[in-house]
């Protein structure tokens, strides 16, 4: 939906995927959109070169968040919600219905 | 007699390297930890430059003027053999936080002219770290240059607000009350 401003339908799915769900890691967002890695880890290491997200190491993967000090920020955040809203309802649930709390360890399903 | 590279101080490295990249029609403002560096009087050093370029991304032209005197890229950086600093150009815009950037400070050395965040930016830029980063490091450099510069507490305080941190400013005027006093 952003592609044609974007110019690139990768960078759209991970801003859309950091906006839903706060941060994330390049698999993770690669396999929520069952496309390849290698796309995703471009646009996320180009989105933190222009300081629009930043990276934290956890353990041996990288975690991606938007940078908080970018100065666009509320203005591209208005830009993605209304996008969000835009998308079928089931791409939407599935970017934001994920478990967040946390589960005990041990715990049977 | 132009002085070496090597004998430069960071402010005077900042300025030749300002007034270079001026003279190729590339403006750019000093941002960052260097910036601190200036106003605290050395309080807090550091080994890189922090540059925003003024209104265009121009990393091509850029690479080829810094190329000219000396500075290779690396990675992300611009080192250069003789220099005790490195250089960092990150990607603008020119703000504060939320805010644009509308005034500006020069300081004049032997080396050239350098343009940079007024002290109070400079203030405001190291408490945006701090209230989104939690770093306290960058809450003691803005006491730091706070302390060395007169600046408008009503005009921080009102940026703070705006960039919700009303709660952390108070934490700021706190710490800076407590090191005035000593």
């Amino acid at each position: 939906m952003l592609e044609p401003i974007l110019g690139s339908i990768s960078k759209e799915r991970v801003l859309m995927y950091l906006y839903a769900r706060e941060k994330g890691y390049a698999r993770e967002i690669a396999r929520t959109f069952n496309t390849g890695l290698t796309p995703i880890q471009k646009q996320l290491e180009s989105l933190e070169v222009a300081n629009i997200v930043y990276c934290e190491p956890q353990g041996r993967t990288l975690v991606y968040a938007f940078n908080p000090r970018y100065p666009f920020l509320k203005e591209l955040k208005a830009l993605l919600e209304k996008t969000l809203g835009y998308y079928p309802p089931e791409e939407q649930e599935a970017l934001l219905m994920v478990r967040r709390r946390p589960r005990r360890q041990g715990k049977p399903l | 007699m132009i002085k070496l590279v090597a004998e430069m101080s960071l402010q005077e490295l900042a300025a030749y390297v300002a007034t270079h990249l001026k003279s190729r029609q590339l403006p750019v403002v000093l941002v960052g930890g260097s910036c601190v560096s200036i106003y605290s009087n050395n309080k807090y050093q550091t080994k890189d430059l922090d540059f925003v370029e003024r209104y265009h991304n121009q990393r091509s032209l850029l690479r080829s003027a810094l190329q000219d005197i000396g500075f290779i890229e690396q990675h992300r950086y611009f080192v250069h053999l003789d220099a005790h600093y490195f250089l960092e150009f990150p990607l603008g815009p020119l703000a504060v936080g939320d805010s644009p950037v509308n005034e500006l400070n020069e300081v004049v050395t032997e080396t050239g002219v350098v343009t940079l965040l007024t002290a109070q930016d400079c203030i405001c830029d190291r408490l945006s770290a701090y209230y989104h980063w939690h770093d306290q490091q960058s809450l003691q450099q803005a006491i730091w240059v706070a302390l060395a510069h007169p600046f408008d507490l009503a005009y921080v305080k009102s940026w703070s607000e705006r960039e919700g941190m009303l709660a952390k400013f108070e934490t700021f005027l706190d710490k800076l009350s407590s090191q005035q006093t000593k």
